[in-house]
């Protein structure tokens, strides 16, 4: 049917616990879509991932039908992943938790290249290496 | 209980980083408006058509977290402001950096969305009722029983209300009718409800098929109404008196030399879902696969084609 988008909404909630609560009651609300049939298909979709963080992107149309998307993890996530650690540093300025190499954040950033919204590669680079340092993780 | 929503206002460049800050503050999600994204290349397969909305930043993108009101409120929130300004000495662009707080009380977010939907008459005597909302019809009037879920077709657009209008105007008892992008089923329905013997519902989109079967079920017309998979009329022998295909432009002009061969002999086909801009090159289409214009009829942005294949002439 005529699909006219008028809203991109993008969320990051917990696989299979979608629940009318923050975030997505108060992001979804004003879209006027149906909020517990689209938890109810985000955790039916992501219910073999529980434990993780999972970026959505719902496109709602003019008439308040709408899909949605399931993206590549956080880039944090990914770090954590490649350095081998359960969390970043509390204070990155002094406390650094751990080490990547450049081909890691090259990695990272050509995986999220589709959903950084990054000109090049080297700018998605520098997102992910600026991330990594934020969390107390070293580049070399 | 109340929510301290955090809205942060940066740039593109910092919206990985940030969402990081908020989980390690304890939130349990966040949400991430990037304009950029409406820069992105549309995938031409899909059957959108996208609006920029006006007076957008296109530099300025917000993440936003949700943190339970407690008696740590304050710290957390001082952290999340202390992290987020070290972040250009990582080599981050935070743009504005700007922080807003608002609180929020616990809403029924689960059933906000409902009060847009009431039953809404369209045309001379059909009523869309959403299916949790009761009605008492009036005499004549005809009531078509719809739980939109997630697929179009909801009777509120333009487009949809159009082709209802056509289809009141048009159909006849013991017409058969072919509904190609058929959504919620909503014009299948309607074709239902207005006496056709057969209706065939054809939609691309699993959750389109799931719920169209549900709502014909709904308005008890499963015996005449069959909902099948599909993106094009090829392979499809049933013949119909209407075709309806309310989907987009571009779209029904690639349908359009399909038409033909499933359309009885005087048959109607109804083309919706075309914005204004694009009238022009539907109709050249149709006219070179035979078809002649009938009516056309328009609501705010958009146009309905209704025509007919031409006489073949000796």
């Amino acid at each position: 049917m005529a699909k006219k988008v008028v809203s991109m909404v993008k969320l990051q909630i917990p696989a299979g616990k979608a629940t009318p609560a923050p975030p997505v009651g108060p992001a979804l609300g004003p879209t006027g879509i149906n909020i517990m049939n689209f938890c109810k298909e985000f955790n039916e979709k992501t219910a073999s991932q529980a434990g993780l963080i999972i970026p959505v992107e719902l496109t709602v149309y003019q008439d308040r039908s709408f899909t949605f998307v399931l993206k590549t993890p956080p880039a944090a996530v990914l770090l954590k992943k490649a350095a081998g650690i359960e969390k970043g540093s509390g204070e990155p300025n002094k406390n650094k938790v751990a080490k990547v190499t450049k081909k890691d954040i090259k990695e990272i950033a050509e995986l999220k290249m589709a959903d950084l919204n990054a000109n090049s590669l080297e700018a998605a680079m520098r997102m992910i290496e600026g991330t990594a340092r934020s969390m107390g993780i070293t580049v070399e | 209980m109340n929510w301290v929503e955090i809205k942060i206002k940066t740039s593109t460049e910092a919206i990985e980083a940030i969402s990081n800050i908020f989980y390690e503050a304890g939130v349990m999600g966040i949400v991430i408006e990037d304009p950029k994204d409406y820069l992105r290349p549309q995938d031409e397969k899909q059957w959108d058509y996208v609006e920029i909305p006006e007076g957008i930043d296109f530099e300025e993108a917000i993440v936003t977290g949700y943190l339970v009101e407690d008696s740590s409120i304050a710290e957390r929130v001082r952290e999340i402001k202390g992290r987020v300004k070290q972040l250009p000495e990582y080599g981050l662009s935070i743009g504005k950096g700007e922080m807003v707080l608002s609180t929020i009380s616990d809403d029924d977010w689960a059933n906000a969305w409902k009060k847009y939907y009431k039953p809404t008459h369209i045309g001379k005597s059909l009523v869309i009722k959403p299916s949790w909302e009761t009605y008492r019809p009036e005499a004549g009037e005809i009531v078509i029983d719809l739980d939109p879920g997630m697929a179009f077709g909801t009777g509120t657009h333009e487009t949809t209300r159009l082709c209802m209008e056509l289809l009141e105007k048009y159909m006849k008892k013991g017409f058969t009718v072919i509904d190609i992008g058929c959504g919620s089923g909503i014009l299948s329905i309607v074709a239902g409800k207005l006496g056709a013997s057969d209706v065939l519902a054809i939609d691309k989109d699993d959750v389109a098929i799931k719920v169209a079967r549900e709502n014909v079920e709904r308005n008890d017309l499963s015996q005449i109404i069959k909902v099948l998979k599909g993106d094009s009329l090829r392979n499809i022998s049933f013949k119909a008196d209407i075709i309806v295909a309310n989907i987009i432009a571009d779209v029904i002009i690639d349908l359009s030399g399909d038409i033909p061969m499933n359309l009885k002999e005087g048959g109607i086909f109804l083309a919706s879902g075309i914005i204004k801009d694009r009238k022009l090159s539907v109709v050249e289409a149709l006219e070179k696969y035979g078809f002649d214009l009938v009516e056309e009829s328009e609501k705010g942005e958009w146009v309905a084609l209704v025509s007919k294949q031409a006489p073949i002439r000796n």
